[in-house]
């Protein structure tokens, strides 16, 4: 083994203390990065995810100025052939007014989110019907799902109350309707149906007087990888309608751009501890080569130069850099692996979407690896600058 | 060999000067051992050192082999001390991290060239450590690690060694060991030696003793003389 390497591995193995302690330093440095990284970016993908679960696909198609007027019944079969496209289904929202009545007595009226949906087609393109925990999905015309939290405005509405909804359709006429609430919906994190009523699509096109719209068309492939090529495809095969078709990235845009400012921030704030690691390694180093100081200018004396001297620390700052790299990241690997596992969550908030990032965990281990030889130049430069006469005096 | 011409050095600042070393000339052959002595404080240990490169004079020449070295750059005098210079300190300061094997072969490593152990081994045999070769450097006794000194110093074959108080911090006995060692080396290698000393008649009789006396040097003839 070359003995600058060899010198260098020595002085630092026999000072335990020292090269835990810049280990420890550079092991945290990495693991701030990967918690950052499971806990926000896990927070974005699952925000991402649920979005495309319950509200968008991964791909949704709008219209550019006011309801889609094709047929659903064949937009949706014309997607299907796309190998692409698992299954798509047709949405409308509407706003109401929403009475509940028990024994006779009006307890509660709240004006509403209304959400129309094809209870067959909805549940191949989206899981929103699992978030209902408490009875069944839509399944006839005159049956309602509630969302938890609005459940709970109305006054704790259960499964089986009748509610009445009132609409106020395209002509500007007051339509009401009776439904009996099937199910309550409650999805971790609230981005199901949470603060929304479900009911049959033809019951609010019915109710609203447009028999044949919808607001967007959710389409879910089987392959999200193709989002763009969907999108595109779709685009040009219809370009004389008004059709916006949008990836989930897109069409949530504004509710994710927040986020991923949040999430860049959080990373600077992860990089500053990285640097601050760096700063304890300098530190431990400093102390290393003050503990060190005969030693040098022994080696000096011999006839070792100040670049051999310099190469011994260097070498040093990259052992620290490899152990402390390689123990960093099989910390975080763990801590991911462990949030993965356990589907992690807070407070009951939806659970994170923990994926292995492989590029942005080496970028990590080799940045933290870099910083370590960085921090190690000046202790470096340092032990180059003591003259061997001196150095020798040292006790 | 070694010729020393109007060395002077002078510490502190002008208006507090401290000389050291004032106009000190002398030469050492090849193969002699040579002691300085002097008392405490008297510029002895500067001498060692600016013979060793480790320090540089003010005024003055050293000539190793022909070299003046005061006109060396800082490389140059790594490389120079490394080929031509080995040195034995009074706490033989052996790199604790390193066996003794290591510490001896360290010179040669420092050199880049090519090497074998079984020339650190020959030395440590002839010194009386072969049985010690893989021993932490801070594993074994004062008289053994300065008998390894004494290896690390000869290893790369150097024109002079320097010692340093080389029996200042053994007892008397293995004091008398680590003497014999040096002279016998010097002796079996034909070795220049330069040894600083406060105590002349441990080494008993050497080729030439440089006295040093309020930073001027006197040869023994001269001291005779001057006394």
């Amino acid at each position: 083994m070359e003995y600058r390497l060899r010198l260098a591995k020595r002085m630092l193995f026999n000072k335990k203390g020292s090269l835990i302690g810049a280990i420890l330093a550079v092991t945290i440095g990495i693991l701030v990065i990967h918690v950052n990284f499971v806990i926000f970016q896990g927070l974005y993908d699952a925000i991402v995810r649920d979005v495309t679960d319950y509200n968008i696909g991964n791909v949704q198609i709008t219209d550019k100025i006011d309801y889609i007027e094709k047929s659903d019944l064949s937009l949706v079969n014309w997607l299907e052939r796309i190998p692409y496209v698992e299954a798509a289904t047709p949405r409308l929202s509407a706003h109401g007014e929403m009475d509940v009545v028990t024994n006779g007595m009006l307890i509660e009226e709240a004006r509403i989110p209304v959400v129309g949906v094809d209870p067959f087609r909805d549940i191949r393109a989206s899981t929103v019907h699992e978030t209902v925990a408490d009875g069944t999905y839509v399944f006839s015309r005159n049956t309602m799902v509630l969302g938890s939290v609005l459940a709970e405005d109305l006054g704790g509405v259960q499964v089986g109350d009748s509610v009445k909804l009132i609409l106020i359709d395209r002509w500007g006429q007051e339509q009401t309707k009776r439904f009996t609430v099937s199910g309550l919906a409650e999805s971790p994190g609230g981005q199901g149906f949470d603060y929304s009523a479900v009911i049959h699509i033809d019951t609010l096109r019915d109710m609203l007087k447009r028999p044949s719209s919808s607001d967007s068309i959710l389409i879910r492939l089987n392959d999200p990888s193709k989002a763009l090529e969907v999108k595109d495809f779709f685009l040009l095969s219809f370009p004389n309608d008004d059709f916006v078709a949008q990836t989930v990235e897109e069409a949530s845009e504004k509710q994710l751009a927040g986020f991923r400012s949040g999430i860049a921030l959080i990373n600077l704030i992860g990089y500053f501890g990285m640097m601050s690691s760096a700063f304890a390694i300098v530190t431990i180093q400093m102390m290393l080569v003050n503990g060190k100081t005969k030693e040098i200018g022994v080696m000096r004396s011999i006839g070792a130069r100040r670049k051999d001297i310099l190469i011994i620390f260097i070498f040093q700052g990259m052992i620290i850099g490899a152990i402390g790299a390689g123990v960093g990241t099989a910390t975080g690997l763990g801590y991911t692996f462990y949030a993965k596992e356990t589907k992690m969550s807070f407070n009951g908030s939806l659970a994170l979407e923990v994926t292995y990032n492989w590029e942005k965990i080496s970028q990590t281990a080799l940045l933290s690896f870099l910083l370590a030889i960085v921090a190690s130049l000046y202790p470096s430069y340092r032990a180059t600058r003591l003259l061997p006469v001196e150095a020798m005096r040292t006790v | 060999m070694l010729e020393v011409s109007g060395l002077t050095k002078i510490y502190g600042p002008k208006d507090n000067q401290v000389r050291a070393l004032d106009e000190v000339s002398f030469s050492i052959e090849q193969g002699e051992i040579a002691l300085i002595v002097g008392s405490s404080g008297s510029g002895k240990s500067t001498l060692l050192n600016m013979i060793g490169l480790l320090d540089r004079p003010t005024k003055g020449h050293i000539r190793i082999d022909g070299v003046d070295t005061t006109t060396l750059n800082d490389g140059a005098i790594s490389t120079f001390r490394n080929r031509k210079l080995g040195f034995i300190f009074q706490f033989s300061n052996l790199l604790s991290d390193l066996s003794v094997l290591e510490n001896v072969l360290l010179p040669l490593q420092i050199s880049g060239r090519d090497y074998t152990e079984e020339d650190a081994k020959e030395l440590l045999r002839a010194v009386g450590l072969d049985d010690q070769i893989s021993k932490r450097a801070n594993k074994i006794s004062g008289g053994q690690a300065q008998r390894a000194a004494i290896a690390r110093g000869l290893i790369n074959k150097p024109s002079i060694v320097l010692a340093d108080e080389p029996t200042g911090n053994l007892d008397s006995l293995t004091s008398e060991k680590i003497v014999e060692l040096i002279k016998s080396m010097a002796k079996r290698l034909n070795q220049t030696f330069i040894i600083v000393t406060h105590d002349r008649e441990h080494f008993g009789d050497v080729d030439r003793i440089i006295t040093i006396k309020d930073g001027k040097a006197f040869q023994d003839e001269q001291m005779e003389i001057t006394a």
